[in-house]
């Protein structure tokens, strides 16, 4: 296993980089206008490329070094340009935050965060030399996922629960980075691939939805219920 | 044999999709579906004798065709075929000439990106074919320009992918999990991962089996993650929804039904059994209270589309031949008769031009044949013999009732009651209810909306009256090779 | 030669009580010279008290025994904190183990209350508004500070400031890890709002925005000199932990000469001038948040601590 046998100094870009960008997932978390939570969500970006191109160089695996610039150039540059774009044809700047005010959710994020932390520490079993490594590793992944569905469930805006969606892929992303850097290149490229059609796909939904139906909140698409 | 068969089967949907889009006049893009639905249909059934006789594995080990894929390929054939003979009535009703042909690609892209999910080795391929498949069924759904039918276009896809990312991260962990065993860089193949599955550190392979519960059992509709289907079901075109309820559902059972594979013979064995039959038997249970209180039409179907998934996931859960027996059956008795009720919904909406089950009254004026058929179908979706809902159900029942679970199948009977009373008190009322004075338009393109329902019919009926040997054998088959053989 | 430990202990209280004025002086200066105007003498804190003990003392009519007894006691746990942290020496006098970190946080809070308690006294209005707000911002500021004195304790495994300064002097790998760098935005969230900097600027004189003004309308004279001067030295106490256990633990004097005394006293102000630069820039970005934004500085607070924490059983 690559991880158990890496040194301090490895460990220590590792968890810098993974822990920023969990950091940045709260800056998401907490701010209120629109063209915050895409420059955040780009920033966060490189920082995964970052992390890919740091596994990669300390751990021979060569691809991660093109995964590393297809990420930088997709993830970072091409979906925040796209959902800018979305951004710059909506109504909407800031989004307005009817059931949870930013500063409760990075209260709750911040317990999202410790008990992403107990379970972690539970499913990591083996005895390993880099058990910290790992424990973080699971735990940011898990934690951003509870960030992402904290965001889905309280956002009203479409382009915030676009990026919410996101920011659950680059939670995989960044953990499958680090704990499983020898995932076939196969199926990496596949899912960046999938998140440029993702995206696109959103785009077009968007304008359908500011076109038929009005509104881009989803606090107002509620004609659907029983 | 087999490869050639695969072949025809990818090669025919893809032929539609470019000749509906080369051409872009209707007729030929209806045409071309529907033939691309009837060879597919012709193809599954020799493709499942042919995976009898051995798992047929290529293409670098990322093409895999056992008796369960070849299954689920015959019941997603099934509803191609048949939805596609109905779309081409059905559609020609919206006055959408221009963008026909796009949904004729569409519809014969879904049905192709369904058809490889069912066949890829690979857990993480097969994330994404589900993937793709979401992403194509939501133009479908949000076809009809409106707000409504763009509102649960918006509903699905959010909802849809927020769960399906939970299944990703379950597949990760997975991968995780095995590489202490198999090493850092390995195929994830359903055979590795069953293999290294024992040596798995148990929370962590319970943890990933969980996630990836959750996360199919968004796609596949389980309550409380079921909340997309109502919406997606009821706002798209009829076709489209029967493509859904009977195709898309069990093609995301069956990546639970892999992944409970995986992991049987292990020490989480139970568990998770224990956990597929908590999601279904809370689908059924929250599904049969919502159909008693339902007002539409396509929302009642949709509604019970949740139940009967319930019901799959139950018998799956159960476990043992019997459980894993009346579930896939149930998946192809269900694919016949969700078809024949969208089918018949479909008419009436469009006839009557409501959704609202209060203002379809006395269906059997409007539709002499069909409703006869359509009432039948009624019967049938709630349970009831001759049909073959009624068998698949019992067996599911006698899997339950002999074992650990004897008490949930105890409540399944009790909302099995529920469900028959409140599902036909609606078709009583559609029956047999006076009719306020109204507009009932007359249809064209009667033959194309009735013939599908025909044909959905009869295989219900028969297969109510007569469970083939033959089938039994593909059952075993599938139970000795996937679901894990002892139990 | 080298002092005793009392008059190394004497020597501490005296450079708080005398360099407090000091700080808030070059503080508002430096404000106003950002802004591009003159502003006023940095001696000048030591003026006003100068005129404030000299003039007379109006008490009101409604006025109890906690009006005369609240600003001495604010007074006195402003002198008993510096016994208890590392101001010069870095090495534990002996009247530090009175009390650890939580301790000092606690006196420093009982200094606040007492104020309250004033502003509450004599039944003036503008006195309640101001001790409800101040109360508010209290409940929103403790549970950060209390995880931010937790996450410092799980850090250096000990409640002493003068282990964590040991701590973090030593080795790098703890001044660099996680934990600590998230300490420091947690407490400098604290911080700013502690000592009434923007964006919840709490010491304005508008009735509209008035936190602390407000408590202490009703003081003047002698009284009202103790409280301008306990809440300058609580700023430099404030600034003096976040430096000493936070930030910047170098220039503490190890051996207790008088030239070592000299010389940290000059460290203590060069990194206070650091950190003042630092808050007048902070204050001169932003503006005033509204009233109902309050917590949001406080809940980022809150998250960094609570990140401080998970990350040290991380490492």
């Amino acid at each position: 296993m690559f991880l158990a046998h890496i040194n301090p100094l490895q460990a220590s870009i590792f968890s810098s980089l993974a822990i920023v960008s969990l950091l940045l997932t709260f800056v998401m978390l907490g701010s209120h206008w629109l063209r915050n939570y895409v420059y955040a969500f780009a920033a966060q970006s490189w920082l995964i490329a970052a992390l890919s191109a740091s596994v990669g160089y300390f751990s021979g695996y060569k691809e991660l070094y093109a995964i590393a610039v297809l990420t930088a150039l997709f993830r970072g540059l091409v979906l925040p340009w796209l959902l800018m774009r979305i951004v710059g044809r909506l109504n909407v700047k800031r989004e307005i935050h009817a059931v949870l005010q930013p500063s409760s959710s990075l209260v709750i994020g911040a317990f999202a965060v410790m008990f992403a932390f107990v379970i972690s520490n539970h499913m990591n079993g083996q005895q390993q030399s880099a058990a910290h490594v790992v424990v973080l590793a699971l735990t940011i992944m898990l934690s951003m996922k509870f960030l992402g569905f904290l965001m889905l469930a309280v956002r009203d805006e479409a382009v915030s629960q676009i990026l919410a969606l996101l920011v659950l892929e680059n939670g995989i992303f960044l953990g499958s980075q680090i704990l499983v850097p020898g995932m076939p290149l196969l199926i990496e490229i596949v899912i960046l691939f999938d998140l440029l059609i993702v995206v696109a796909c959103f785009g077009m939904l968007v304008r359908f939805l500011v076109v038929h139906a009005g509104t881009t909140s989803s606090r107002e698409l509620n004609r659907l219920v029983g | 044999m087999g490869r050639v068969l695969l072949l025809i089967l990818f090669v025919a949907p893809l032929a539609a999709i470019l000749l509906s889009l080369g051409f872009r006049r209707a007729r030929v893009a209806e045409y071309a579906t529907v033939a691309a639905g009837v060879i597919d249909l012709i193809v599954s059934v020799p493709l499942l004798l042919r995976s009898l006789s051995g798992t047929l594995i290529f293409g670098n080990d990322y093409i895999k065709l056992d008796a369960l894929a070849a299954w689920v390929i015959l019941c997603i054939s099934i509803v191609y075929a048949l939805s596609s003979i109905y779309a081409v009535g059905y559609m020609r009703l919206l006055n959408e000439e221009e963008r026909l042909p796009l949904f004729y690609a569409l519809f014969s892209g879904f049905a192709f990106t369904m058809l490889a999910a069912c066949v890829m080795n690979n857990a993480g391929v097969f994330w994404i074919a589900i993937e793709l498949t979401t992403l194509i069924s939501t133009f479908l759904v949000g076809f009809e320009r409106e707000a409504e039918s763009t509102e649960a276009a918006w509903k699905y896809i959010v909802v849809v992918s927020g769960g399906i990312s939970l299944a990703l991260l379950g597949t990760v962990l997975f991968y995780w999990g095995s590489s202490f065993v198999l090493g850092p860089s390995y195929a994830m193949t359903w055979i590795a991962l069953h293999a290294s599955a024992p040596k798995v550190y148990p929370p962590l392979l319970l943890v990933s089996f969980l996630l990836v519960l959750v996360g199919y059992g968004t796609k596949a509709g389980l309550a409380p993650m079921h909340t997309w289907l109502p919406d997606a079901h009821s706002e798209s075109p009829a076709p489209v929804s029967a493509m859904l309820s009977g195709a898309l559902l069990n093609a995301s059972m069956l990546g639970i039904a892999r992944f409970l594979g995986v992991v049987s013979g292990t020490s989480i064995t139970r568990f998770a059994h224990s956990a597929v039959v908590g999601f279904g038997i809370f689908s059924f249970v929250l599904a049969a209270l919502f159909i008693v209180r339902q007002t539409g039409i396509k929302r009642l179907m949709a509604y019970s589309s949740v139940e009967h998934i319930g019901v799959q996931a139950l018998g799956l859960g159960f476990g043992g031949p019997l459980g894993v027996a009346g579930a896939l059956f149930h998946m192809l008795n269900h694919s016949l008769n969700k078809s024949l009720m969208f089918f018949g919904a479909g008419n009436a909406m469009r006839a009557y031009g409501t959704k609202e089950i209060s203002r379809i009254r006395r269906v059997l004026k409007t539709f002499p044949v069909s409703g006869v058929l359509w009432l039948l179908g009624a019967l049938g979706i709630a349970g009831a013999p001759p049909f073959a809902l009624f068998l698949s159900e019992f067996t599911i029942l006698r899997a339950g009732i002999g074992g650990r679970y004897r008490w949930v199948a105890i409540v399944f009977i009790v909302f099995l009651i529920v469900v028959f009373i409140g599902f036909l008190a609606h078709f009583r009322s559609m029956y047999f209810d006076e009719a306020p004075e109204g507009e009932v338009s007359r249809l064209s393109g009667v033959v194309w909306r009735t013939l599908p329902m025909w044909l959905a019919f009869l295989p219900l009926l028969l297969l109510g009256l007569w469970w083939p040997h033959g089938l039994w054998d593909v059952f075993a088959k599938i139970y000795s090779d996937v679901m894990g053989g002892i139990q | 030669m080298i002092l005793s430990n009392e008059i190394l202990q004497v020597c501490q209280v005296l450079c708080v009580l005398l360099l407090a004025p000091l700080l808030q002086g070059f503080i508002l200066k430096a404000e106003e010279r950002v802004q591009r105007s003159r502003g006023p003498s940095i001696f000048q804190p030591y003026r006003d008290l100068w005129k404030l003990f000299h003039k007379q003392s109006v008490v009101p009519e409604s006025a109890s025994w906690i009006y005369f007894i609240a600003p001495i006691l604010a007074f006195t746990a402003m002198l008993i904190v510096p016994i208890l942290i590392p101001v010069l020496t870095d090495r534990p006098l002996p009247l530090s183990d009175m009390g650890d970190m939580l301790g000092g946080g606690m006196i420093l809070t009982l200094g606040s209350f007492a104020i309250i308690l004033a502003g509450l006294d004599s039944g003036n209005v503008y006195g309640g508004i101001g001790s409800s707000r101040a109360v508010m911002l209290a409940i929103l500021a403790e549970p950060t500070l209390i995880l931010v004195l937790v996450g410092v304790s799980l850090l250096a495994k000990a409640m002493l400031p003068f282990v964590v300064n040991h701590l973090l002097l030593e080795s790098a790998s703890t001044y660099w890890s996680p934990a600590h760098l998230f300490l420091i935005p947690a407490f400098l969230a604290l911080l700013l709002v502690e000592t009434d900097k923007l964006p919840i600027h709490s010491s304005t004189h508008l009735e509209i925005y008035m936190i602390d003004e407000a408590r202490i309308l009703e003081y003047s004279g002698p009284l009202y000199a103790l409280l301008k001067w306990a809440s300058m030295m609580k700023q430099f106490i404030l600034y003096i932990i976040f430096c000493n256990v936070f930030l910047l633990p170098w220039g503490l004097s190890q051996l207790g000469t008088p030239f070592g005394q000299l010389g940290s006293v000059g460290a203590l102000l060069l990194k206070f001038l650091l950190v003042a630069l630092v808050v007048v820039v902070v204050e001169t970005v932003q503006s005033r948040l509204r009233f109902y934004r309050y917590q949001e500085p406080l809940a980022a607070g809150f998250l960094f601590a609570v990140l401080a924490i998970v990350s040290s059983q991380l490492f």
